[in-house]
């Protein structure tokens, strides 16, 4: 891999100007791309319309992602049932808020109790599961999502069945700031949910960096790399595993209430299937474990394909009135699977330890051939 | 309790086909450690081409040995198409990654599960098809008040003959020896002189050839298919995989046959709409009491 | 690290951002509204929905894709993805935003799933955008008291209306249905549902009518859409030896694998299912042989070959254009961009509100449904359900059910 070291002090002494850029670009990727997502709504108007609410689900998706990243990339379990938590963060933010429940908390309150009520369900499916290897979690991961959604579809008394709860008040309904309820604002306006999920994503992906370099994050590292010889060092590789469980569901329950309030609804149980968790966990992959920046641009390429281009692709097609008898071989969404399928093993095959691969994996595998 | 027989006998015959697929499964990933995501939709395709088959050769107008005669040619002509394109597969996509990172090749394989739903969008079209009936509706079992037809007893003369079969071609031959050699340890088998890419090679092929049968078994039996099938098909089929002990071939078989029973018991005694969670809730708890798998052999982690 | 730096920064540009939030619209064209329609256009309602379409672009030839002053252009989203294979609410959320967000977006035909209507409604309220849809039939959308507790009005937060449908709801197919079986000897049946908002609705309605007329419930049980077979479902309904199963759902939540599955355990009841399995790919998938002479099919209003005047000629008329029968909604389509054409026509001026209102006001509506008008929740007031029986692999229309004796049927 040719990443070259970040913070090199090379782009003193006679470089031209826009190689500085690049290297600002590369060095400080994170504040340009908050800086350009925050600007995008006011000066590109489609930002602010339809496209705005798709940029806003691929925000949470990106958290939903770091979320997973915390296991799957950090910790090296496979979890195959991210949809899951994501899922059981929605339904509780939906029952906290909606008005068919006693509760009716504002959209902090709900939020931090339903992430933190998702990080207990992680915790008490992890305790007495986290000691299967390998691939044997990876599949009681799955089952536990299918349990889920099928309970989820079934309980219908408390959680709607398929109808879902609904509805969820957007953020801020019945505050009023400057004659305006911020709640309608939130409504009608799809930048104001933009910048409340780029605002969370900013959140969650500094929280994640802290981690990174914590005790906590180097323990899970650890126990990835070699569990037998973290716990010969003195860290309980069972605790490290539970933390990761944790964490990894607490930050996939905030997704999902994000989502829910975004959508007004839970949507139904299928919303929360094992397709989801493939797509999310294929986006980590690509965009290269443990990886911050690979976690993002991985959701941004898959999530942003299937829920950006390809309908936007779609109704171009329809525009230009290239396809006018139909043929679904003539439509984007009709190659869509096909794309999909073959950007991923072009990318597993020619780069598979992601797109941007974490610094800390790089230099291993580096090691490793050298 | 000849509608608890009823219901053990529906279990067993749907838990033996879920056996077959998982077979494709275990074999891959004793081998390679692969979870091949794409089985199921492999099997999606050979269901293609079994239906192309059967309505080309207008198969439904067949009567008697002759049915019976072209439901071995499908099997034969659906197997092999199966078990060529998992070589190939294994050839093109997964043989680059064999040092790759754990996750790189099951990340190829749903990549390549998406391209075969693809081919499968375009061959049959969005809906779900039907897949003709071509063997006769009859009860066997006329007197007893038990429903047990022809096409019932196809999945068991089908699958039991294959798993013999298998069972001793890898207890058995020389290449069931070099089989299980590499699936130990794979540099020490290369240094005995086996040639391990081809060892791999036709592994791919017996366990495409297996889901080919069971595709052409699966149409016969169901009667409809669709470019979505795979997915629920390779759910179970894994799952069985998993519960049975993953990499041992009687552990598939006796984890279909368990998954096969759970979900027809629990349609039957607790409602069809919690069988999904049912047989994955019995698999968490399995796992959690024997997390090695039913037959599985608990492996010591090597230091 | 110069985390505060960030921070500032980060704070400073969300901080500007929200200032400008305010406003900030794109241009219009003053002389093109537009027509969307929000449906499954890939997966396995596919089939369905491209007769729809196909139903709204002749309704838009046929006006010379010109209404009053503006020039009409129609647009078709869909709100499945590839990945699911139906409609996700995800889809169906960005496909009513992106409408809202047009400022020439003047009527959504949609949706074609009531559960996708449930997403999208509150939505489009919010503009006041006129929603037609031509195939919602669950009675929660429009009806107050029937649905679940508040609805329908958590479905207009604005507390204006702006929904409207050209299909008669569930609350008269469920019930119709089941007075049908009780006249035709029908004591014992079996209920079925695909645990969808609308073949559970409309199964739950079934049972409550079979239970208030005396026929007795066997069981009712929902199944799983995605899982493949239900042979063991078919044993224990085989068991429970009832004259008729009824199944609430659609050909895409297997429909056409229950009725093979039935068939196969040997059971030789009736099968009934309502309007969302009329399409010969419910035939198709399950098997013409397996339904012959068994299967009751309902629907509200009548289907493409009994229509008469207008109904009758866009019939001809798609028959000649596609060499095909139209299936049972297409004319639903068709219908549905006549009354939103009709609706800003009449409104002259290119405002959402007064377009929608012109549509609720709609009493007298002479289309190729017959006559018929909206009523106060924006529900047809056609009161029409027929009744068909599969015949030589297709189907064949069997008599007329009128909700109100007095009133004669169309």
């Amino acid at each position: 891999m040719s990443t070259p070291p970040l913070g090199t002090p090379d782009t003193t002494g006679a470089v031209a100007p826009w190689e500085r850029l690049i290297a600002v670009i590369r060095e400080r990727w994170d504040i340009v791309a908050l800086v350009v997502l925050a600007v995008a709504p006011l000066v590109l108007p489609p930002l602010g319309g339809a496209l705005g609410g798709q940029v806003t689900t691929l925000f949470i998706y990106c958290i939903l992602a770091l979320g997973l990243n915390v296991m799957v990339g950090y910790t090296g379990l496979v979890h195959l049932g991210i949809a899951a938590f994501f899922g059981i963060g929605a339904y509780l933010f939906a029952i906290l808020t909606v008005p068919m429940y006693p509760f009716q908390m504002r959209f902090l309150t709900a939020a931090v109790v339903s992430a933190l009520a998702t990080a207990g369900v992680g915790l008490a499916l992890g305790a007495p599961t986290l000691r299967l290897r390998g691939d044997y979690l990876a599949i009681v991961t799955l089952g536990f999502g299918e349990v889920v959604k099928v309970t989820l579809r079934n309980l219908e008394q408390i959680t709607g069945g398929m109808k879902g709860l609904n509805p969820v008040p957007p953020p801020g309904a019945g505050l009023t700031i400057g004659g305006t309820d911020l709640g309608l604002a939130f409504a009608i306006d799809p930048r104001w949910f933009y910048y409340l999920a780029l605002l969370a994503l900013a959140g969650v992906v500094l929280a994640m960096r802290r981690l990174e370099n914590s005790r906590l994050g180097r323990a899970w590292v650890a126990v990835r790399e070699d569990e037998l010889a973290a716990e010969a060092m003195g860290v309980s590789a069972t605790r490290v595993k539970l933390s990761a469980f944790a964490m990894s569901s607490a930050v996939a329950g905030l997704a999902g209430c994000l989502y829910a309030a975004s959508l007004s609804t839970t949507a139904d149980p299928n919303a929360y299937d094992f397709n989801r968790s493939i797509m999310v966990l294929c986006a980590v992959i690509l965009g290269g474990l443990g990886s911050i920046p690979g976690t993002l641009l991985g959701v941004a390429l898959l999530v942003g394909f299937d829920t950006v281009l390809a309908p936007w692709a779609d109704s171009a097609i329809q525009q230009w009135n290239i396809n006018s008898s139909g043929s679904s071989l003539l439509t984007f969404s009709g190659w869509r699977l096909a794309i999909f399928g073959v950007a991923l093993i072009l990318v597993m095959r020619y780069r598979p330890e992601g797109l941007v691969p974490s610094r800390r994996l790089a230099a291993e595998l580096h090691e490793v051939h050298a | 309790m000849t509608f608890f027989l009823q219901q053990c006998l529906i279990g067993l015959t749907n838990g033996a086909l879920v056996a077959l697929v998982a077979l494709g499964y275990t074999m891959v990933y004793g081998i390679i450690r692969l979870i091949n995501f794409a089985h199921g939709d492999l099997i999606m395709l050979g269901a293609c081409l079994a239906l192309t088959l059967v309505t080309g050769l207008g198969m439904a107008g067949w009567t008697g040995a002759a049915t019976w005669l072209g439901v071995a040619l499908l099997v034969v002509l659906c197997g092999l198409f199966c078990g060529g394109l998992n070589v190939a597969v294994d050839r093109l996509v997964y043989r680059p990654l064999r040092n790759a990172p754990k996750l790189a090749p099951l990340v190829s394989a749903i990549g390549v599960s998406f391209i075969f739903m693809n081919i499968g969008l375009f061959w049959l079209g969005p809906a779900d098809r039907s897949f003709p009936e071509l063997l006769p509706a009859t009860n066997l079992f006329a007197g007893g008040g038990l429903q047990f037809t022809a096409k019932d007893l196809l999945v068991i003369v089908v699958v039991v003959p294959l798993m013999v079969a298998l069972s001793v071609l890898v207890k058995s031959t020389r290449f069931g020896k070099a089989m299980r050699a590499v699936s130990q340890d794979t540099t020490a088998a290369a240094l005995v002189g086996i040639d391990v890419d081809r060892v791999i090679s036709a592994t791919f092929f017996v366990g495409g050839f297996l889901g080919g049968a069971a595709s052409v078994i699966y149409g016969l039996y169901i009667n409809t298919i669709g470019f979505q099938m795979g997915f629920q098909n390779g759910l179970y089929a894994f799952t069985a995989a998993v519960l049975g002990g993953i990499g041992s071939i009687p552990g598939a078989v006796v984890g279909g046959l368990v998954i096969g029973l759970v979900r027809a018991l629990s349609s039957a005694y607790v409602g069809e709409r919690w069988t999904g969670a049912i047989v994955f809730a019995i698999l968490i708890v399995i796992l959690v009491f024997r997390p090695e798998g039913l037959l599985g052999r608990s492996t010591k982690e090597k230091v | 690290m110069p985390m505060t730096g960030r921070v500032r920064i980060a704070a400073i540009a969300l901080g500007m951002a929200f200032m400008a939030l305010v406003g900030g619209c794109r241009p219009a064209d003053p002389t093109l509204v537009k027509i969307v329609s929000s449906l499954p256009r890939t997966g396995s309602a596919k089939q369905q929905s491209d007769t729809i379409v196909r139903g709204i672009r002749m309704a838009v030839e046929e006006a010379g894709g010109r209404v009053g002053p503006f020039r009409v252009e129609y647009l078709d989203l869909d709100d499945s993805t590839a990945a699911a294979g139906q409609w996700t609410s995800e889809a169906e959320a960005a496909n009513a935003r992106r409408a809202l967000q047009d400022p020439d977006v003047m009527a959504y035909i949609g949706t074609y799933n009531s559960g996708a209507a449930k997403v999208s409604m509150p939505i489009l309220n919010l503009g006041d955008l006129l929603m037609v849809s031509p195939a919602n039939t669950a009675v929660g959308l429009t009806k107050p008291g029937l649905g679940a507790p508040g609805e329908p009005e958590v479905y207009r937060p604005t507390g204006r209306f702006n929904y409207t449908r050209v299909v008669p709801a569930d609350d008269l197919q469920g019930p119709l249905s089941a007075d049908w079986a009780k006249k035709r000897g029908v004591r014992r049946v079996y209920i079925l549902d695909d645990n969808e908002v609308y073949g559970k609705g409309i199964a739950d309605l079934f049972d409550e009518r079979c239970r208030e007329l005396g026929i007795e419930v066997l069981g009712h049980d929902s199944i799983d859409a995605k899982a493949q077979e239900f042979k063991s479902l078919m044993a224990s309904v085989k068991a429970a030896k009832p004259d008729l199963v009824y199944f609430g759902g659609t050909t895409q939540t297997k429909g056409g694998q229950l009725a093979k599955d039935m068939a196969s355990a040997g059971i030789d009841a009736l099968l009934m299912v309502p309007d969302g399995c009329r399409e010969q790919v419910f035939i198709d998938s399950a098997g013409a042989a397996n339904l012959e002479g068994r299967c009751f099919v309902t629907f509200g209003g009548l289907p493409p070959e009994k229509l008469t005047g207008k109904g009758q000629a866009f019939v001809d008329r798609y028959r000649e254009k596609f060499g095909e029968l139209p299936e049972a909604y297409a004319v639903y389509g068709y219908e549905a961009t006549c009354v939103a054409l009709q609706a800003i026509r009449e409104a002259g001026v290119k405002d959402r509100r007064a377009i929608t209102d012109r549509a609720l006001a709609i009493r007298d509506f002479d289309g190729a449904l017959g006559s018929w008008g909206f009523d106060a929740n924006g529900d047809t007031t056609m009161r029409t359900l027929t009744v068909s029986v599969v015949k030589n692999g297709g189907f064949e229309f069997e008599e007329i059910l009128d909700a109100n004796p007095e009133d004669p049927a169309p």
